[in-house]
């Protein structure tokens, strides 16, 4: 049996609502500073949550360049055209009329695609009194524009990004809700291990700072009800946490064989080095007390890396902010780890930027490569009084330095999907070659 | 890396042509199409007024579980059915009930479930139009009235990802998942998926699934701008076809280890053989001429199966009657099968579009109709366009040339994809 194929991460693409790219985005996370304010995007005055984290100031036109393309793309469309093209450009490498074949991509996509002018001319069409009326769409514009049909397939954001970059290897959309991010870079891992790629372009992308989004969480109570106070709405961990924060954008990654990788001498972030995936099987929304599902996933990432779970040095922890979701995955913190779980340092990214979804994972999956790169565990913002069911070892309010090892980054969805994904320092995989393993 | 078999031991499907594999080959081998008359709403005035739904839905039935209603979809019906019927058909829920606890836990924990989901992309959105009726264009009333107008569980009932949950919480499933949302591709690949998380040993039973419900009229307006709508029938490589009609269902197979199988003294109904998935990346609504993405999927799916293509006994194509679709098909085929090509059938015809679990019906209906050493005839096949030329497929049933199957699968954005497997007779 010939040694399995490892994989680096050589490209990274952000835009998040801690910023455009990745050096603003990773300031900001470091700062921890947090991006919540009063919805812009829309009238959210009626809603009893009115906050949320936008990306800011974000042009798709100059890095895109392609009016055309930019035509075919909805919001968070842009936002993954925009990071894929940063985390291509960042590694210094794109696919090539010879390789194109070799080279695959998949997407962790929203849920949500239509904009809600759409659903609001066909509401105005056909339903005015609220029933819908199937002949009302007829003649209608948004009903007869093809346009507006490809954007709201689930293929449209992975058909984008196979056009834009001319990848025609194995193309998919993965959707677990909040898992979706992670899952998808979880999947590209294992297309490259299994030689059916070279390389991957691999993220997650989503807005659903919409009407329509809005409503469906808080209509659960899912999000923090603190429209006076968004930049401290989301406070992982803390005792008097009260909901997630609804955030937007994009992550993206390059992934490579790493001989490969090595030999043309690139960058390399981290070893993608594990990737667990669990069902919680419990129910919709809620987690186990116990923690398990989560405590299956992360078992499995670090067994799929070929480590110990002594070898762990940072969680990036899901950490929505939610009273269930903290307490559980603290819980399964304290399981995985047996008695050292004092030894690995944790903090949620969604503390600075909110709650990205289906983009979630793959944006974090970036923080912890870069997290490795500059020995710096990122810290949780927000933290002012710890829960004491979140008995962990958070990294609170200023960065913490010192070599990462292997970092830890959980997605944990709606649904019960668990991702975990494990990286490796690059200086201990060269030295795990260098041993023959 | 060391390759166990991986065989197939539940096979279901929900679809216009039956509620089980067994009725839908009966279907197709009687010749019957299921394309009817939208029942859905009034299509006096509209493009087409066909497609093959699911007759005589009933959702409390097809669940088992009225309650379960509230929560899902019609889509996501027919997947927590088809999923529930391949898992029982595999001898799971009575096995497991024999477990002590703790080997209970085991089990589950090695037990996944890959998913294709598509299904009311539109109709999703429709829930919040007697909110916005009544708060007109004040997002500031549509904020206020939300909660009393709009069912309060909304989102779970929208979830992608439903089918994944339900069907694992009520079969204990706790292994490695996917839900695969790539439009027609969906299906096939969680099969594909759900073979390699075998072949890693990350699962020793694996449940795929795929459904779908896209007969909508959103839908069906846009299709019919996109020009890929039929005026009446499906009839694919036919000089004829002139497009492509909608369908609705799913369908699941069990797949595991030959271990984990031997276990449960499971019946095999056949073998999982290997797997490819290619992409044209030409844009959404673009298909090349030469059939470059699905001959590389092919050729993928041979080289992971350690198969020739002269070992391949029959083909169910994509067939979804658009004329592109069906002359890119044919030059894919010719490319890597030659002047020596298998019996190639289509289900379209018959059974419609189901789009997200098309690959995976297709799978099933393959499976089954190799079981018998029987490839359906495509019955609405006249004279084969000249664009579909060399192209080996008929209007009568015919005998398979061996146990493999070949099925293919195409989607919106460029995607191909093509799965092998062995049927058990």
């Amino acid at each position: 049996m010939t040694a399995r194929r490892r994989v680096a991460i050589t490209g990274i693409g952000l835009v998040t609502p801690a910023g455009l790219d990745v050096a603003s985005t990773w300031a900001r996370v470091k700062a921890a500073k947090g991006c919540g304010g009063p919805i812009t995007l829309f009238d959210a005055s009626g809603f009893s949550t009115r906050i949320a984290a936008e990306v800011k100031g974000f042009d798709s036109l100059p890095p895109i360049d392609d009016r055309k393309l930019l035509k075919y793309a909805s919001r968070a469309h842009r936002f993954a055209l925009a990071a894929a093209d940063q985390a291509i450009t960042d590694a210094g490498i794109r696919p090539t009329q010879q390789d194109a074949a070799r080279w695959g991509c998949v997407v962790g996509a929203g849920m949500m695609t239509i904009a809600h002018a759409e659903i609001a001319a066909i509401q105005k069409a056909a339903a005015p009194d609220g029933e819908f009326q199937a002949n009302g769409i007829l003649e209608e514009p948004v009903a007869n524009d093809v346009v507006a049909f490809s954007r709201s397939l689930s293929t449209a954001g992975i058909s984008l990004l196979l056009r834009r970059f001319g990848i025609r290897g194995y193309a998919s959309s993965v959707h677990t809700a909040c898992a979706s991010g992670g899952q998808a870079v979880g999947t590209a891992l294992r297309l490259i291990r299994r030689g059916v790629a070279d390389r991957v372009l691999a993220g997650g992308f989503d807005s659903m700072i919409s009407p329509v989004g809005l409503s469906g969480f808080c209509l659960l109570s899912a999000v923090s009800p603190d429209n006076d106070n968004p930049e401290r709405a989301s406070r992982p961990f803390d005792l008097t946490r009260n909901g997630f924060l609804l955030g937007e954008g994009a992550g993206f990654l390059v992934l490579e064989e790493w001989n490969s990788a090595v030999q043309r001498g690139a960058t390399i972030y981290a070893e993608l080095a594990g990737d667990g995936n669990s069902l919680s099987s419990y129910r919709i929304t809620d987690s186990h007390p116990s923690g398990d599902g989560p405590i299956q996933a992360m078992r499995r990432a670090i067994a799929d890396a070929g480590a110990e779970q002594s070898d762990i040095d940072y969680l990036n922890a899901h950490g929505t902010s939610t009273p269930m979701n903290d307490r559980s995955e603290c819980a399964a913190v304290n399981v995985v780890f047996e008695g050292r779980a004092k030894e690995v340092g944790v903090s949620s990214t969604k503390s600075v930027m909110g709650h990205l979804i289906a983009a979630a994972g793959a944006v974090e999956a970036g923080i912890c490569a870069l997290a490795i790169r500059d020995g710096l565990m990122p810290p949780n913002a927000n933290l002012q009084q710890l829960d004491p069911d979140c008995d962990v070892n958070i990294v609170r309010d200023v960065p913490r330095a010192g070599r990462i090892g292997m970092a830890l980054s959980n997605s944990l969805g709606f649904g019960g999907s668990n991702s975990c994904l494990a990286f490796r320092n690059p200086e201990e995989t060269a030295a795990l070659i260098a041993a023959g393993r | 890396m060391e390759m166990s078999r991986i065989v197939i031991t539940g096979n279901s499907a929900i679809c216009a042509a039956g509620l089980d594999p067994t009725a839908i080959v009966d279907t197709l081998t009687a010749g019957r199409s299921m394309i009817g008359p939208i029942a859905g709403w009034d299509t006096e005035k509209w493009p087409t007024s066909l497609a093959a739904e699911v007759s005589d839905y009933n959702g409390g039935k097809l669940l088992g579980d009225r309650k379960l209603l509230k929560l899902v979809r019609r889509s996501d019906v027919f997947g927590i059915y088809a999923g529930t019927q391949a898992i029982e058909q595999a001898g799971l829920p009575a096995y497991t009930e024999t477990l002590d606890e703790a080997t209970a836990a085991e089990y589950a924990d090695q037990t996944g479930c890959y998913v294709g989901s598509g299904g009311g992309a539109f109709e999703v959105s429709y829930d919040f139009f007697p909110l916005m009726a009544e708060s007109g264009d004040s997002l500031a009333t549509f904020g206020k009235e939300l909660s009393n107008t709009v069912n309060p569980m909304w989102l779970l009932r929208s979830l992608p990802n439903n089918v994944l949950c339900h069907v694992s919480i009520r079969n204990q499933l706790k292994g490695p998942n996917g839900c695969i949302t790539n439009h027609t591709t969906s299906g096939i690949l969680s099969v594909i998926e759900s073979a390699w998380a075998l072949r890693e040993g990350d699962a020793q039973r694996v449940v795929a699934i795929a459904h779908d419900a896209p007969i909508e009229p959103q839908t069906l307006l846009y299709l019919d701008q996109v020009g890929l709508v039929s005026k009446d029938v499906l009839r694919p490589f036919d000089s004829r076809h002139d497009g492509c009609v909608l369908g609705e269902g799913a369908a699941a197979l069990m797949l595991e280890t030959e271990a984990s199988a031997k276990q449960r003294g499971a019946s095999i109904l056949g073998e999982y053989l290997g797997g490819g998935d290619a992409s044209e990346g030409e844009g959404i609504f673009c298909i090349r001429a030469d059939g470059d993405g699905l001959s590389r999927a092919i050729e993928l799916a041979l080289a992971d199966a350690g198969l020739q293509a002269s070992e391949v006994g029959m083909i169910v194509a994509h067939g979804n009657g658009t004329e592109q679709s069906d002359a890119s098909e044919t030059a894919a085929l010719l490319r890597v099968f030659g002047k020596d090509m298998p019996p190639v059938t289509a289900n379209k015809w018959s059974i419609g579009h189901l789009f997200a679990s098309s690959g995976l019906v297709d799978i099933v209906i393959g499976l089954e109709a190799a079981r018998r050493g029987v490839v359906p005839g495509v019955a609405n096949l006249e004279q084969l366009a000249a664009s579909c030329a060399g192209l080996n497929i008929t209007k009568q049933n015919r005998e398979t040339r061996s146990d493999v199957v070949l099925v293919l699968c195409r989607g919106f954005a460029g995607t191909n994809a093509a799965v092998l497997l062995r049927a058990a007779r």
